[in-house]
């Protein structure tokens, strides 16, 4: 069970837009349960990257404490990019998402007086244009944004994009959406496809990988749809009892024996 | 007519503040129930400098308004990331402590005793013109606070605000400072009511202590509700429902029995707690309900997509 730090990866070369995240000594622990207790962590090397294990491994929370909104108990979080290193522990979780470090989220976040169409140009509007004073029209704002948003709404069905999101699907997707239209560089989805209808699931994936070849986005993915997992990831970490147990290929991980009794021996058998 | 005038005046001041009330509790969600406490700052800066200082009306209303907005400033610093319940106690607590400062503090507030008189901002030929034109004035304020807030609906700043009231977490998820955001609004609409406050002493130009009781707060709060929070035009239904009705077609147009008359004023304040509740109970929306899309919207929207294409 000690194998989790000797699989710690080298960030290899950060040439190029490559992006990592390094986490030390990371511990977070509510009451007397520890949730996250990880020695030494590299995520990001990869363009796509998994993120499994058992419920209540730590998951969601692993990635509540990159983002800040969950502050660890002690530990570091380094953001390393071409901009230099940042220590994501010592911002606000605004302050990281303009980073461009972002969170989809798991359980279905809405804005109830917005519509789907306000919802998406929300994310696409930034400081300049949220200023108390500024109340004329924003033609050249308007335009750019609304053409963003229409490359999207033209791939994705939304019953009705001037209206709010209805089903639980529209809201999922409407989340991963406004994640998108932020253009993150770093994308930590927490199980994106929960709640999606299948056809749409693949849509997401599809435009995710396009996302990764074309731009310097990296994507570490949560899920629970382990082929999603193998079919996508170009490395997958598996997570339990809040330490990483086992890092490697989809293969390499797929036929551990680890992995198969803590996680797919519990749920399999 | 001239009869009409103050009475108007005093419905021009609520639907002013309700306005800034929509924008704070409305768009935002910022749970003020300290109101009267803005509004009394700026109320009695106004009148202790005009009176005991003999400032021109003018610099006074300026001065006013930057005190109200320090104080809600520095109140803001201290409540914003808190819960909406702790802000609503704690607004209300501050307006409580500027009504018993005002109350005890005679040395500067006269007290009980009352401070008097303030003059009104400026004069146009006789006393009837000059109080026409005053009311002017205040419709024209109203006006532009309504426009400004009709306004917000179609700019980021307006759905950054919606976003903040709907789910603040998420909204700083998506890289948003909203407790700066609030800290702004907050600050800003506050000082608002400190000029309105300001304003306010003028209409009243004799100042006492319970002016600041949280009626006031009350009477914008039913306004704003019983209209509609989320809605430009709440405030200004809510208010011609409430005290439009009672203090304008009542008590000018009604002829209430001597004896009813002075009851008036209470059995007002308990109709107005029964509309809060009935308005809670059965559309908590407020009487406009919820903000409409406007269909029209959608079609712009293809239209200059087809242009471009």
């Amino acid at each position: 069970m000690t194998g989790a730090t000797s699989a710690t990866r080298t960030a290899g070369t950060p040439a190029g837009g490559q992006k990592t995240l390094h986490l030390h000594d990371v511990h977070k622990h509510y009451g007397g349960r520890t949730v996250v207790d990880i020695a030494d962590l590299v995520l990001g090397a990869h363009g796509i990257e998994g993120l499994i294990g058992p419920n209540g491994a730590g998951k969601t929370t692993l990635m509540k404490l990159i983002t800040h909104v969950v502050s660890p108990d002690r530990g570091r979080i380094e953001y390393h990019s071409p901009g230099g290193t940042v220590v994501l522990t010592q911002h606000s979780p605004d302050a990281i998402a303009r980073m461009g470090v972002v969170k989809t989220n798991q359980v279905i976040q809405d804005f109830e007086s917005l519509t789907i169409r306000d919802s998406l140009l929300l994310s696409l509007a930034g400081a300049q244009q949220e200023r108390f004073w500024k109340v004329r029209r924003d033609k050249g704002f308007l335009r750019r944004a609304n053409e963003e948003i229409d490359e999207y709404l033209d791939l994705f069905h939304f019953q009705d994009p001037d209206g709010r999101a209805g089903s639980a699907g529209e809201k999922k997707l409407l989340d991963i959406l406004r994640c998108l239209l932020l253009k993150p560089r770093y994308l930590l989805m927490d199980e994106p496809t929960a709640g999606l209808p299948q056809e749409e699931t693949d849509k997401v994936m599809q435009v995710m990988r396009a996302k990764t070849r074309e731009t310097d986005l990296s994507i570490l993915i949560i899920e629970h749809d382990l082929d999603l997992i193998w079919e996508t990831c170009e490395y997958v970490h598996f997570m339990a009892e809040g330490e990483i147990l086992l890092q490697g290929t989809p293969s390499d991980v797929r036929s551990n024996a680890t992995v198969a009794e803590k996680y797919l021996g519990a749920s399999h058998a | 007519m001239s009869t009409l005038v103050i009475p108007l005046q005093g419905l021009t001041i609520i639907i002013c503040l309700g306005v800034l009330l929509h924008l704070q509790f409305g768009r935002t969600g910022i749970v003020n129930f300290g109101v009267v406490g803005f509004s009394g700052i700026g109320m009695y800066t106004t009148g202790i400098l005009v009176v005991n200082y003999a400032i021109p009306f003018g610099l006074a209303l300026l001065i006013a308004t930057a005190v109200t907005g320090l104080v809600a400033f520095l109140l803001g610093l201290l409540i914003l990331n808190l819960d909406n319940e702790a802000v609503m106690v704690a607004t209300l607590a501050f307006s409580t402590v500027v009504f018993y400062l005002v109350t005890t503090e005679d040395w500067l507030t006269e007290g009980v005793v009352g401070l008097g008189t303030v003059p009104r901002p400026f004069e146009v030929g006789d006393n009837a013109t000059s109080q026409l034109a005053f009311l002017l004035v205040l419709v024209a304020l109203a006006g532009a606070l309504l426009l400004y807030a009709a306004r917000l609906q179609h700019v980021p700043y307006g759905r950054l605000l919606f976003s903040i009231q709907d789910n603040e977490t998420l909204s700083r998820s998506l890289g948003k400072p909203t407790f700066r955001h609030k800290l702004v609004l907050f600050t800003v609409t506050c000082a608002a009511m400190g000029a309105i406050g300001s304003l306010d002493a003028s209409v009243n130009q004799f100042l006492v202590p319970r002016l600041l009781t949280a009626d006031l707060t009350f009477v914008v709060w039913i306004a704003l509700v019983l209209g509609g929070r989320k809605r430009v035009w709440g405030a200004v239904l809510g208010a011609l429902l409430t005290v439009g009705l009672f203090d304008i077609v009542i008590e000018q147009y009604v002829d209430v029995p001597r004896e009813f008359a002075q009851q008036l004023p209470n059995v007002q304040l308990m109709l107005f707690g029964l509309t809060l509740m009935l308005v809670i109970l059965f559309r908590p929306q407020g009487l406009l309900g919820e903000r409409r899309r406007k269909p029209q919207e959608a079609p712009q929207v293809e239209n200059r997509k087809k242009v471009e294409a």
